[in-house]
Parts: C-alpha cells; sequence; structure tokens
C-alpha cells in the first residue's frame, strides 16, 4: 500500500525549515548571516501557508485527516508562527540570543501544533501534544542568563508533561473502552464509565495545554518568567493546539455524547473566564496581568466548545484567529521595552509610552480594546459568536458569565492602555523599536481593527468548518 | 440609487481624523482641521433638515449593503423625524463645542481632536443605525474615546470617573448585547424594520426589554442609575462635558424612544406608569440635590438629571404631545446644559475654581457674558419664550393627559429647577463683586462665538418651534399608534389616552 | 488466571504511586521519576487492552513503544531542563524554585 505524503506536504516543509535553522548555527557565525535562516524560514511558513490554502481534502492513514477544521486552524498557528517569529527577531538580536535555534523551536512546535488539529487518533494527539509542548518548554528557559527564564522552563516542563501523562492514561482507557484509539471508533461509542473517565482526563490533558481553569496555575509563572517574544507565541500557539483538538473531541465527533460532556465544558469555561479575570485585576506585573488574561480567553473559546452546535465551532475558529491577532499584538508591544537591561514588564514602565511613540500606544489601546470585546474590533465579533453560540446551545447563563467577566476586564485591559499615555516616562525605562517587529505589530493591528469592522470574509472562512458537524 | 449622504454624515469625522493622524504637531493648524471637519456633518444635516418631508411617518433616507453576509446583518442607515432632530444636534453641538472651548487644551491636542472626531463618528452612527448589532458597535464605540477625553484631560479625579462612567455604562450595555443575539437567534434579523413587523416570542419579551431598558436607563441616567454621572461630567474637560451631557445621555433617551417603544410596544405599554413614576422622581431628585451642590458644575450635572426625567415622562406618557415634548426637549437639553457647560468652562478657565463660594458679581466684571447666560438659565428653567419651555409643557400636557398625578409632581420640579438655577446666577454673577473676579479677562471671541450660537437656537426654537414639531411630528404618531394600538389589540383597558 | 482486571489494578496502582510522586516529591528529578511511572502505567494498560480486548492487531504494543520512545525524549529534555536550572538556581527543590511569587 502506497502511503500519500501529499496532505503532509506543508508540515514537511516546515519542519525541514525547522532542522535547516537548527544548522544555521554551525554554519554562521554573525547575526547578520542568520538573518538569511531566518528569512528562509518565513519563507517556508509562508509557502506552508500557501501549500493549506489551495489544500483540498486528503488523508494520510486513519491517523491525520486534513479537512476544513485542520486547514483553518493550520493557517491560524502558521500565521502565529509567522508573526512570533517577526516579533522575536529585533528582540534576540537586541539581547544577544539570536540563534538558529530559537526559530527551530518555534517552527517544530507549530509542525507540532499542525497535527494536533488535524489528528484523528488519540494516540496521533498525543504524539503531536509532546511535539508541541517539548519545544515550548525549552523556549521558556531560551533566555539561558535569567534565573526566571529557567525557573520558568523547570516549572512548565514538570507541569505540562504531568499534564501529557493524564492524557495518556486517558488515551489508554479509551482505548480499552472502544478497542481503539481512533476518533471513527469513538463515533460511535457508547458512554460506559472507563470511556468517559478516559476522556475526562484526555480534556484534562488538553485544559493543561490552554491554560483552563484548574490547570491554569502554570501559566503566570512561565509567562513572566520566559522571554517576552515566547511568551507571545506560546501563548497563542498552545491555545490553536489544545482547543482545536477539543472542537474536533467533543463538538465534533462526540455530539451524542453532548449530555455528558457539556455540562464539565460549560463549568470549565465558567470558572476560567471568572478566575481568570479576577485575578489579572490584581496584577501590577503586565506578563502576569497578560498571563491571567490568556487564561480568561481560554475560557472564552470554550464557551464555543461547550455550546456543542455549529454556531460554537466556527466562532471557536474565529476567536482564535482574533486572538492570534490581538494577543500577538499586546505581547508584540511588550519586546520594544527595556529597564536597567532587562525586559520592563511592570504595567507602570508603560508610561510615557503615547509621548515616545504615539503610533505604538495607540496600536496597544486598540489591543487592549479587543482583548476586552469593545467594537469595532476583532475581540468584539468574535465575543458576539461566542455568545450567541451559548445562546443558541441553551447555556444563557454561561453567555451572561462571559459578558460580566467581559465588563470586569475593562478594569485591567483600560489600565494598561492608560497608563500608556500617562507620561512622564518610569526613570530607566527604554524603547527599542525594530522594524521587523514593527511589521508584525501593524499586520496584527490592522488585522484586529479590520476582522472587527469587516468580519464578513473571515466568518465565512470560519464558517465552512461548521459544515464538519454530523 | 442611493446618495450615502447619510453615511458620508457619519463617516466624515472619521476620515478628517485620518487626516489629522497625518498632520503634523502644530496647535492652530490642528484645531482649524478638527473644525472644518466637524462642519462636513453640520452642513449635510442643516441640509437634510431643509429638505425633510413633513408627514412622512418613516424613514425617508435609508441607505443599505451587506455587511456581514454569512448572518445576514446589514450596514443599515436611516433617518426618520426621531432621528433628524438629534442628528442635527449632534452635528450643531460638535462644531459649538470644539469653538466654545478652542484652546482650553493645550496638550497633546492632536489625540484631544482625534478622540473627539471619532466620537463624532460614532455619535452620529448611533442615532443613524437601523440593523441591531451595527447600532451596538456605535453605541459601545462612544466609551472608548469618551474615556480617554475624560481620563486624560479631566481634572483631579478624572481616572476614577472615567473608569466609573465605563463600567457603568457597559454593564448595562452587555446584556443588550446578549438581548440583540437573542433577537437575532429568534427571528433571523437584526434589521429594525424588519424586527418591528416580526411577531416576538411572548415569554422572552419581558427579558429582552429589560436588557434593552436597562442599558438606555444608565445611559440617560434614570434614578437610581445615575450615580456615575456626576463625576462623569465634572471631572471632564469642558468639550467633553458638553458632548456628554449633550448628546451621549440622548443616546440613551432616543434608545428608549426607538426600541424600547418601537420593537417592543406591549412592553413599554405595560411598564410605562413605572417609568413615568421613575421620569418624576428623577425630576424631583435631580434638582434636589442640585440645589445642595457646592461645586457648580456638579450642579449643572444635577440638572441634567433632572432635565431628562422630563423626557422619560414625555416618552412613557405614550402620546403625541408628551412623546414630540420628550424629543423637543432632548434637542433642547443638549443645547441649554451644553451652553450651562460652557459657561462654567468659562469660569473655571478664569478662575480655576468651581466652587461657587468663589465667585460673585460677574455681570460687573463680564457684562456680556453674564447677559448670554442669564438666556442659557432661563432656557433651562423653562422660562416662556426659550426653546425649555416649549418643550416642558409639552411633556407636561402629555404627562397630564396620561396621569395628572404626575404632571403635577413633575410640574413641582420646574419650580425647584427655577429655584437651583436662579440662586446659582444670584450667587454668581449678581451681588457684591468679590475680588478674585475683578481680575477676569473679558469674554473672548471663540467663548462669546459659541455661546451666541446656542443662544440663538434657544431663541429660535422657543419662538418658533414649528419647523422642528413638524419634521417630527409624523414619525411620533406613527409611534404612539403602534405603542397604543397593541393595547387594542389585546383587548388591554386603555383608556383615552 | 490472570486476568484483565489484574493488569487493570497494576497499572492504576502505578499510576497513583506515580502521581503521589508527583504531587508531593519536592526534588524535580524526583517528580520526573513520578511522571514516567505514570506513561508506564498507561503502558500497562495498552498492553493488557491489546492482549484482552483487541487482540487482532497489537496496537496496544505498538502504542507501548511510542511511549516508551517519547518519554525517553521528554526526560532527555527535561533532565538537560534540570540541569540548566540547577546550573542557575543552586537547587533542583521545587519549593525553593520560587523567585516569582505564586
Amino acid at each position: 500500500m502506497t502511503v500519500d505524503l501529499r496532505p503532509l506536504a506543508p508540515e514537511v516543509v516546515v519542519a525541514a525549515a525547522a532542522l535547516l535553522a537548527l544548522l544555521a548555527d554551525v554554519f554562521t557565525r554573525t547575526s547578520r548571516a542568520r538573518a538569511v535562516w531566518w528569512l528562509v524560514a518565513l519563507v517556508a511558513l509562508g509557502w506552508a501557508a500557501g501549500a493549506v490554502w489551495t489544500a483540498g481534502e486528503g488523508a494520510f492513514g486513519v491517523l491525520y485527516a486534513r479537512d476544513g477544521l485542520a486547514n483553518a486552524l493550520q493557517l491560524v498557528g502558521l500565521a502565529v508562527a509567522a508573526g512570533g517569529m517577526l516579533l522575536a527577531r529585533d528582540y534576540l538580536a537586541r539581547v544577544g540570543l539570536d540563534r538558529g535555534e530559537y526559530y527551530a523551536l518555534v517552527l517544530l512546535s507549530t509542525v507540532g501544533a499542525m497535527l494536533m488539529v488535524a489528528s484523528q487518533d488519540l494516540l496521533f494527539l498525543f504524539v503531536a501534544l509532546e511535539t508541541l509542548s517539548v519545544p515550548l518548554y525549552v523556549l521558556a528557559g531560551f533566555a539561558r542568563d535569567s534565573h526566571r527564564s529557567q525557573e520558568a522552563s523547570l516549572k512548565y516542563f514538570l507541569l505540562g508533561s504531568f499534564a501529557s501523562a493524564l492524557l495518556l492514561y486517558g488515551v489508554a482507557l479509551v482505548y480499552g473502552a472502544t478497542g481503539s484509539t481512533g476518533l471513527a471508533r469513538l463515533a460511535g461509542a457508547e458512554g460506559s464509565f472507563p470511556l468517559l473517565v478516559g476522556l475526562g482526563l484526555v480534556v484534562v490533558g488538553l485544559g493543561f495545554k490552554a491554560a483552563v481553569v484548574p490547570f491554569h496555575a502554570w501559566a503566570p509563572d512561565v509567562y513572566e518568567g520566559a522571554p517576552v517574544p515566547a511568551v507571545a507565541f506560546m501563548s497563542v500557539l498552545a491555545k490553536v493546539g489544545a482547543v482545536g483538538a477539543l472542537v474536533r473531541l467533543l463538538p465534533l465527533t462526540l455530539p451524542h455524547l453532548l449530555p455528558a460532556w457539556q455540562p464539565l465544558l460549560a463549568a470549565l469555561s465558567a470558572a476560567t473566564m471568572v478566575v481568570g479575570n479576577l485575578a489579572a485585576l490584581r496584577q501590577t506585573n503586565l506578563k502576569r496581568m497578560l498571563a491571567y488574561s490568556s487564561v480568561s480567553h481560554a475560557g472564552y473559546l470554550l464557551v464555543g466548545v461547550a455550546a456543542g452546535n455549529g454556531t460554537g465551532v466556527w466562532s471557536a475558529v474565529y476567536y482564535l484567529a482574533a486572538y492570534a491577532a490581538m494577543n500577538l499584538g499586546a505581547f508584540g508591544v511588550l519586546t520594544f521595552l527595556e529597564r536597567a537591561g532587562v525586559e520592563a514588564d511592570e504595567v507602570e514602565d508603560l508610561r510615557g509610552l503615547a509621548d515616545r511613540s504615539p503610533a505604538l500606544a495607540a496600536a496597544f489601546a486598540v489591543f487592549m480594546a479587543s482583548l476586552t470585546g469593545l467594537p469595532p474590533t476583532a475581540g468584539f465579533v468574535g465575543k458576539f459568536y461566542l455568545f450567541m453560540a451559548a445562546l443558541q446551545g441553551g447555556l444563557l447563563w454561561l453567555a451572561v458569565v462571559g459578558v460580566i467577566t467581559s465588563v470586569v476586564s475593562v478594569a485591567y485591559y483600560l489600565r494598561a492602555a492608560y497608563a500608556a499615555y500617562l507620561g512622564p516616562g518610569r526613570a530607566g525605562v527604554r524603547l527599542h523599536p525594530g522594524p521587523w517587529a514593527g511589521v508584525g505589530l501593524g499586520v496584527s493591528a490592522a488585522a484586529t481593527l479590520l476582522f472587527g469592522v469587516l468580519p464578513g470574509p473571515l466568518t465565512t472562512w470560519a464558517q465552512r468548518v461548521a459544515a464538519l458537524l454530523r | 440609487m442611493t446618495s450615502w449622504v447619510l453615511s458620508t454624515t457619519v463617516f466624515s469625522p472619521l476620515v478628517g481624523a485620518a487626516v489629522l493622524a497625518l498632520l503634523p504637531r502644530r496647535d492652530e493648524l490642528l484645531r482649524v482641521v478638527a473644525l472644518a471637519t466637524s462642519l462636513v456633518p453640520l452642513a449635510l444635516s442643516a441640509w437634510l433638515f431643509w429638505q425633510a418631508p413633513r408627514g412622512e411617518p418613516g424613514f425617508w433616507l435609508a441607505e443599505r449593503a451587506s455587511w456581514v453576509a454569512p448572518l445576514g446583518i446589514t450596514y443599515h442607515l436611516g433617518m426618520d423625524g426621531i432621528s433628524l432632530p438629534l442628528v442635527v444636534l449632534t452635528a450643531f453641538l460638535f462644531p459649538v463645542a470644539l469653538v466654545g472651548t478652542w484652546d482650553a487644551v493645550r496638550t497633546r491636542v492632536k489625540e484631544y481632536l482625534l478622540l473627539l472626531l471619532l466620537l463624532e463618528t460614532a455619535v452620529l452612527g448611533t442615532f443613524l443605525a437601523l440593523d441591531l448589532v451595527l447600532f451596538y458597535v456605535f453605541w459601545e464605540a462612544v466609551l472608548v474615546p469618551m474615556y480617554f477625553l475624560i481620563g486624560l484631560w479631566g481634572s483631579e479625579r478624572r481616572a476614577y470617573a472615567a473608569l466609573k462612567f465605563f463600567l457603568f455604562t457597559m454593564a448595562g450595555s452587555v446584556f443588550m448585547l446578549l438581548a440583540i443575539a437573542g433577537l437575532y437567534l429568534a427571528t433571523g434579523t437584526s434589521d429594525f424594520t424588519r424586527l418591528v413587523a416580526t411577531p416576538l416570542p411572548r415569554a422572552a419579551q419581558g427579558y429582552l426589554f429589560a436588557a434593552f431598558a436597562l442599558a438606555f436607563a444608565i445611559k440617560v441616567p434614570i434614578v437610581p442609575l445615575h450615580t456615575w454621572l456626576p463625576d462623569a461630567h465634572t471631572e471632564a474637560p469642558t468639550a467633553g462635558s458638553v458632548i456628554l451631557a449633550g448628546l451621549l445621555l440622548k443616546m440613551g433617551t432616543y434608545g428608549l424612544v426607538r426600541f424600547c417603544l418601537g420593537v417592543f410596544p406591549e412592553m413599554a405599554r405595560g411598564a410605562a406608569p413605572a417609568f413615568m413614576a421613575l421620569g418624576v422622581v428623577g425630576i424631583l431628585y435631580g434638582a434636589a440635590v442640585a440645589y445642595t451642590q457646592p461645586d457648580v458644575k456638579r450642579l449643572v450635572a444635577y440638572s441634567s438629571v433632572s432635565h431628562l426625567g422630563f423626557v422619560v415622562l414625555g416618552t412613557f406618557a405614550l402620546n403625541p404631545q408628551g412623546l414630540a415634548g420628550a424629543l423637543l426637549q432632548m434637542v433642547n437639553h443638549g443645547i441649554s446644559t451644553g451652553a450651562l457647560f460652557l459657561m462654567v468652562g468659562v469660569l473655571y478657565e478664569r478662575a480655576h475654581t468651581r466652587a461657587l463660594e468663589a465667585f460673585g458679581g460677574v455681570a460687573r466684571v463680564m457684562p456680556t457674558f453674564a447677559a448670554l447666560s442669564l438666556f442659557v438659565v432661563f432656557s433651562s428653567a423653562a422660562l416662556p419664550g426659550t426653546n425649555g419651555f416649549v418643550g416642558e409643557f409639552l411633556v407636561l400636557l402629555g404627562a397630564f393627559r396620561a396621569d395628572p398625578r404626575w404632571a403635577a409632581a413633575a410640574a413641582g420640579g420646574v419650580v425647584l429647577s427655577a429655584v437651583y438655577l436662579l440662586w446659582m446666577v444670584q450667587r454668581v454673577y449678581f451681588g457684591p463683586v468679590r475680588p478674585e473676579v475683578r481680575t477676569f479677562a473679558p469674554l473672548r471671541g471663540h467663548e462669546a462665538t459659541a455661546l451666541l450660537a446656542l443662544v440663538v437656537v434657544v431663541l429660535w426654537i422657543g419662538l418658533y418651534p414649528r419647523p422642528w414639531l413638524a419634521r417630527s411630528e409624523a414619525a411620533v404618531q406613527a409611534l404612539v399608534h403602534r405603542v397604543t394600538a397593541s393595547v387594542e389589540a389585546h383587548g388591554l383597558a386603555g383608556g383615552a389616552r | 488466571m490472570i486476568g484483565l482486571s489484574h493488569y487493570l489494578v497494576l497499572s492504576s496502582l502505578l499510576f497513583g504511586l506515580g502521581l503521589y510522586g508527583v504531587l508531593t516529591r519536592r526534588n524535580a528529578v524526583a517528580i520526573l521519576m513520578g511522571i514516567e511511572l505514570m506513561l508506564n502505567a498507561a503502558n500497562v494498560n495498552f498492553v493488557a487492552f491489546t492482549r484482552f480486548v483487541d487482540p487482532t492487531f497489537v496496537r496496544g504494543h505498538v502504542a507501548a513503544l511510542i511511549v516508551i520512545t517519547l518519554a525517553a525524549c521528554e526526560a532527555v529534555v527535561g533532565l538537560a531542563l534540570v540541569i540548566n536550572a540547577y546550573r542557575h538556581l543552586e537547587t533542583v527543590n521545587v519549593d525553593q524554585v520560587d523567585l516569582m511569587k505564586g
């Protein structure tokens, strides 16, 4: 039986680019020369995106299937990777960490995410999850001289591996209950106790990756310690992979078990939105605040999953795309700030930003408004869709929790945006604008506004995914 | 072929803002460009006002385009007799506010003007949007510019006031968002013109109405949801206060008329007595508290609560006089309270304090200013000959027809408003001239121009309100008929209303 | 006869032991050992299920081999991270690794 590798072409390209990037350090000495490899990696990402865009359906055995959901989320993942690369270049060159390994890690975890969203088999999902996670563990510790970075990577590794082990045990239980690890067999399975326990463990494992409450405790420390461009990248990509997998697993494969998993997902979603937003209120460290904000957004994404209907599925896809733009942007602004030789990561460090760079402060305000869910940004449109899906799925209470927590989130997002306009700047804080990151931020800001003002095309694109619902 | 006049009116300030963003930071240039930009909607809306057909109850001008095609959400703007006066008011107040406070703001002038122009687009869009989702976008889009306007250029407690304003208003509107989503799911459309023709599920109507009403009640504001207003009005920069009081509050009253009465006529009829009561409470409470204020700007803020109580009363009287009076009062309040805030701004520029006790005998030192101020105060107190009288008289007439007791109580409010206003005038403008007041600079050209423009409108509407009333008459009649007809259709005892 | 339930009990015990290790041990390497125990508990499950539930394919055995390989890769990376952390923080006691407030 000949195996057709063509559906996997985009992943292969990205993986090959990752290996090339690893070799970059061997063959190049200066930062300039490495820029070539960085460009090669970007080109590879672009090529892969084009391949995904033009690819139709396809399957690789029973493990992997390229369908609407997979294509949509792979594009988002590739965009996140491109954004992450753009944001990283200037920062890394500035702090002297400009090595090909960084780009290799970014590309490898992107491959993991791409495989995760297209996997049709739970064991394959586990492998893809590891492929996504392990490079992220290393990325968290990339700042070799920073104690906090090493602590972050250690914590991330320990807790992440723990969650993966839980997930694997769940997969084993599902295997025992259905006689197969494939989603196809799962689709018709009845909800026996081992199956439900196994699924629960799988959800826990994926929930950890997405920073869902109560598995979110690693996020603030890891986000605070890891280098800013790495945080920008991992905060979005992990959600793309995990939420994509959850979407495929629950509403798409197990709609007949909805009464079993909907209450759990709804409860997780509500808890995540509440805890994430309340905890963010108390933070004075901007990275920790954005970490809790990230947690809360996992909650909003779960609303779409919990709704269990077609609207929930495509609104989650839409929100992932919107979230990619606004979160990369929010963290991206941080890559420019430096205080006393290290990252400036307090909210107070934003002061005076408007005087030094009005465009940057305005972009930051746009990202904060989008994260809050204010029109006319993509974040608002996404939340509107998600809450509409919740209403359609009979989860009015969840929608109410969602809107109330969105109001609460105003307090900390707007406080940060406001700080950017208060002068004078904090002593010792310096702004290092970089051309590539500037491009990345510009694209993010434009996308955030564009998807908010003209949501039609992106909505149509996301809705194609809903056709998968059985 | 659509002429896209409405869209041009709405978005010309936005275009102006884009142009402004690219200009160099030369304050005078920026101010001139901003003013020129704000005159475009004024010209267009004045032309629309002149062109407006009388006796046309529906949306005689509309523009429609597909917006979010997959969901059938459209970009739909429309103007009728109810939105016309408010659009004209908006287009008029922004240039007046700009002129009146020409160089009061000297820091970050570019951002300040940008935010004002963005605000104008958002406010105009709110009054013209006929698709509920589009309406919501414009409604919320007002919040961020206003937040920054208060927070960056306001007075001592600006950060607190700005955040309070934001949180209060948004807390109400998010439930409206859920109601809009619910309406969309239930009827398959978010378009106002289609919703009014679609029967709504009865069970849900109460919740939906309540959600909309909550959002609008916070904005108006209706007591006891008003606590954000005194702080926001007081701490905002003068132009911000003018816009906030003159226009943003009208978004709430407009919403009550357009959506609460328009989409939920049965619910409106059922809730009318409660709202009329709340209106009267607002009138009396606002006036009483205004009387006790030592800060002149806060006094004016509470007078807003009181005046808008009349609007709520007139709206929920559910008869043509009441509604027409309420609509006219919306315009009147914008003019008179906008002017009051400009007055306070003039005083503050000179005294750098808003405490009533710091003033005395201003009329002796600035006679022109005192004359203009008196006209404004008379308008606010609803003296015959001023616009306030026409509006309040109509409201009281309508309220009397609905329920004489509320009208009587409201009339007491008219007396109270005269009390605190005239007392304020006495303490600030008359009496012995305080030494600080002697040093006041005379009225400057731009301040006089703005105040004069407002006073002219005060007299125009006061002496010849016919053009205004005639243009909204048909729409008002149609709406009242729709609300009260729903009463008879369901066999409820309506009485002669 | 040794049946499926025996294997399941064994794997649950292993899983529980691993869980206990992860939650209570303070040495990072010991936590990693706990995680490895949990992974191998799943492996026991895989093999047992293949033997008793799904004998036609050796899917479970294949799964176990994949997992063993993966666990090894993970351990390599993890131990490298632990060593790196030790160089900087001079401890692998997770209670003492707390520069960032929790």
